[in-house]
């Protein structure tokens, strides 16, 4: 019993260890987030709204005339933004791990080469991929031009349908790292003997795909998927970089990201702000992240 | 084992928390406003303090100069201001201006909390409507009425935009721009046209165009503010009835779902099969390199590309928005962007006044056209312009047949959200993509002005 109490004791006098490390991550991320969260009940004009006003923010954003259908307008984008970007960026991510962890040569080369695109800026990637997709004299066209496929070409980034999915591509190329070096190190560490053993009952890539990889992979496929979701959720340079923050075409990109910051600072002259509004967006844009997080998390436990 | 240790850290936090707050917390709360100004205060505050001191004493003694600080939002325009500012000086020994901008997206805080703590320039450069009106009706201005002898000799609707409903000016227009069509002689000339008066002469004009294999506009819809800013309000005039459907619409006396708005939707659609192929996808920067390069002939845009436009060598010439029907009378877009004002508590309005006075002038109004090409104080009378396209797309706005107005939306219908341009933006975006008719578009702007602009 002593004893018990002893080791107990010990144990919680690491916390006052972690203390400083606490101190610094409230005030700065805790106590802007309370903050923040406090001023959505706030309105008023300026930079620091000044005036009580209960959950009027919050009301208006889901009862009055534009923010109403800008709200569900983001929401749904920001889903379908989500799941594109899920299944072009993870799903090739993943394919092309099980390539590059083949032990044929050069893979070692794709394996950086595949990163390349992360390490730039949204904002050069948006930029380059702009000046790409310019219906006057933008080389994508042009290509599609060269090998016959005149009639799909679009105006991509103006057009309402198409605008989102190559906003959803090209993040997925940017991106394509991230899971491709979660995807790899994760095939790295299963243990060969297994896979020996597999090969040995003359299993196909497929079957050991669908056998041994993909299961031994869910719990990072599980970290993978919450990444992008709140990578995806709180997205805003790349709808900046292409589409200007009024997601362009007539909204048609425009997720929480770009709806938050339209609200909070304004656009051009003569626009308003109206920073409790956006505080309230970005309460919002919070509790769903969170909620999302919960949710996947929940998921991939009940895996293990 | 597992609650426990949450349990812990939640604490802990709940813990640092609190602490956190008793220190910065305590501070902040009650004495927001306080904090905010300290640090503005302390650095300015000890130079002005110096200068009364300074001033008092040399004043009585000397009599001679008195020293104004004009700030502004225009920094790149140090140069140009410092040069037309020396004519000022040297007609006027005992003033001296000292022109200190700061950055435009830190000029409206820094203007707030300067006049706020009384360390404000003299002479105040303000944003058109409400944000300039922000300033008066805290208080800071003077008024201008009386003091500023030609007020006549401006726009009607650039006095609009530094002016309140009582008819209280408090702003001297500054500069303003003005918006038609540029054209590239060499093209038109290839095909033997002549710039369009009317609207069937566009439209035949950028036929002939169209059939030779010339891009015949250069215009796209992937950015919002173009369609507004320079083509409905830009062409659009002409058929909306212009400055008078304006006042209307401000005075609540007809609405946005008004024929005459829908008549000037219906137009300009005309207008979109001229575009280049692809152009919900253009931006604004794609039109302007396609008339820079010579690749379209015609360019809707402002008069602030005169500068661009000449450096690429285009060989361009200007005209204004082709009315209706021949005899019309022309509704030329010429609007106020910034405007002048004096600070309240300046120790040295008369001379503030005596600089704007200066500003309203004729001689002003010249040099600042051939400093920044393009750019006119939004006078009606003659000036002077040594370029003479410039002078060219200025003289336009004069004459008896001429009504010059100002942006649709700008003024009152942006006061609040949802603000009128927003609307306005996404009606134009959606309509000239073809994704809704013109009746949607009047009906959109309408539904969202009806939730707070016309609620009477």
């Amino acid at each position: 019993m002593l004893n018990l109490n002893k080791i107990k004791r010990a144990r919680y006098y690491i916390f006052f260890f972690l203390l400083p490390a606490l101190l610094v991550y409230t005030v700065f991320m805790i106590m802007p987030l309370f903050n923040s969260m406090r001023m959505s009940f706030y309105t008023g004009q300026g930079i620091v709204p000044d005036q009580f006003c209960g959950f009027q923010n919050y009301i208006r954003l889901f009862t009055q005339f534009p923010f109403q259908d800008r709200i569900f307008n983001a929401f749904s984008n920001n889903v379908k933004f989500f799941l594109m970007v899920s299944i072009f960026q993870n799903v090739t991510g993943f394919f092309l791990a099980v390539l590059v962890t083949r032990k044929i040569r050069g893979t070692r080369f794709f394996r950086t080469f595949y990163f390349l695109p992360t390490a730039l800026s949204v904002i050069v990637v948006g930029f380059l991929f702009k000046l790409m997709l310019n219906p006057v004299w933008g080389i994508f066209d042009k290509m599609l031009r060269g090998v016959g496929l005149d009639f799909i070409i679009r105006p991509w980034l103006g057009g309402s349908a198409t605008a989102l999915p190559v906003l959803a591509a090209v993040t997925a190329w940017h991106m394509i790292g991230i899971p491709l070096v979660f995807f790899t190190a994760g095939i790295d560490g299963i243990p060969e003997d297994i896979i020996e053993a597999s090969r040995i009952d003359g299993i196909n890539i497929w079957g050991e795909i669908r056998h041994i990889i993909f299961p031994l992979l869910k719990p990072i496929i599980g970290i993978v998927v919450i990444l992008t979701f709140v990578g995806n959720f709180s997205e805003f340079e790349i709808v900046y970089a292409m589409e200007s923050v009024q997601g362009d075409p007539a909204f048609a990109t425009d997720i929480f990201g770009s709806f938050f910051y339209r609200t909070t600072f304004g656009t051009m002259m003569n626009v308003v702000s109206d920073v409790g509004l956006g505080a309230a967006i970005a309460t919002i844009m919070f509790i769903l992240i969170l909620t999302g997080v919960i949710f996947f998390l929940r998921l991939s436990w009940r895996e293990r | 084992m597992n609650k426990k240790l949450w349990f812990m850290l939640i604490s802990l936090v709940i813990v640092s928390m609190i602490v956190t707050f008793s220190f910065f917390g305590c501070g902040q709360q009650p004495a927001a406003p306080v904090q905010e100004e300290a640090p503005a205060e302390e650095p300015v505050v000890e130079p002005e303090a110096e200068e009364p001191v300074a001033e008092e004493p040399a004043e009585p003694a000397a009599e001679e100069v008195v020293t104004l600080t004009y700030t502004s939002l225009r920094t790149e325009d140090v140069d140009r201001v410092n040069r037309i500012n020396q004519v000022f000086m040297e007609q006027y020994p005992n003033i001296k201006i000292e022109f200190e901008p700061v950055k435009n997206t830190e000029y409206d805080a820094f203007l707030k909390t300067s006049l706020e703590t009384g360390v404000g320039a003299d002479i105040v450069m303000l944003r058109s409507y409400d944000g300039g009106r922000q300033i008066y009706d805290g208080g800071y201005l003077v008024e201008l009425n009386e003091e500023i002898p030609n007020f006549n000799d401006f726009t009607p609707n650039s006095i609009g935009a530094w002016q309140t409903e009582d008819g209280v000016i408090y702003g001297v227009p500054y500069f303003g721009s003005i918006t038609g069509v540029w054209y590239n002689k060499d093209i038109f000339a290839d095909y033997g046209l002549e710039p369009p008066a009317t609207w069937d002469q566009l439209l035949s004009a950028a036929q002939t165009l169209k059939e030779n294999g010339e891009v015949a506009i250069a215009h796209g819809t992937n950015d919002q503010w173009v369609l507004t800013e320079t083509l409905y309000c830009d062409l659009g005039p002409n058929f909306y009835g212009g400055e008078a459907s304006r006042q209307a619409l401000i005075n609540r006396e007809i609405k946005f779902t008004d024929p005459r708005f829908v008549k000037a939707y219906d137009a300009l659609w005309q207008l979109v099969e001229y575009f280049p192929e692809g152009y919900q996808a253009i931006d604004y920067v794609t039109m302007q390199q396609m008339f820079c390069n010579e690749q379209a002939a015609m360019f809707i845009a402002g008069s602030w590309e005169l500068g661009i436009i000449e450096d690429a060598g285009v060989n361009a010439g200007w005209f204004a928005p082709p009315v209706e029907n021949e005899g019309d009378r022309l509704q030329y877009p010429f609007y106020a962007d910034l405007a002048l004002g004096v600070n309240k508590d300046s120790p040295y309005v008369e001379e503030a006044l005596t600089y704007l006075k200066w500003i309203a002038s004729a001689e002003h109004a010249s040099l600042l056209a051939n400093e920044l090409p393009g750019m006119y104080p939004p006078l009606t009378i003659d000036f002077e312009i040594s370029n003479p396209l410039s002078q060219q797309i200025m003289d336009m706005a004069k004459g008896d047949d001429v009504d010059t107005t100002g942006q649709l939306m700008w003024e009152k219908l942006s006061a609040q959200e949802p603000s009128g341009e927003t609307l306005f933006n996404e009606a134009c975006q959606k309509f000239f993509n073809g994704d809704i008719t013109s009746q949607e578009a009047v009906e959109l702007v309408q539904k969202g002005l009806d939730t707070w602009y016309f609620t009477e």
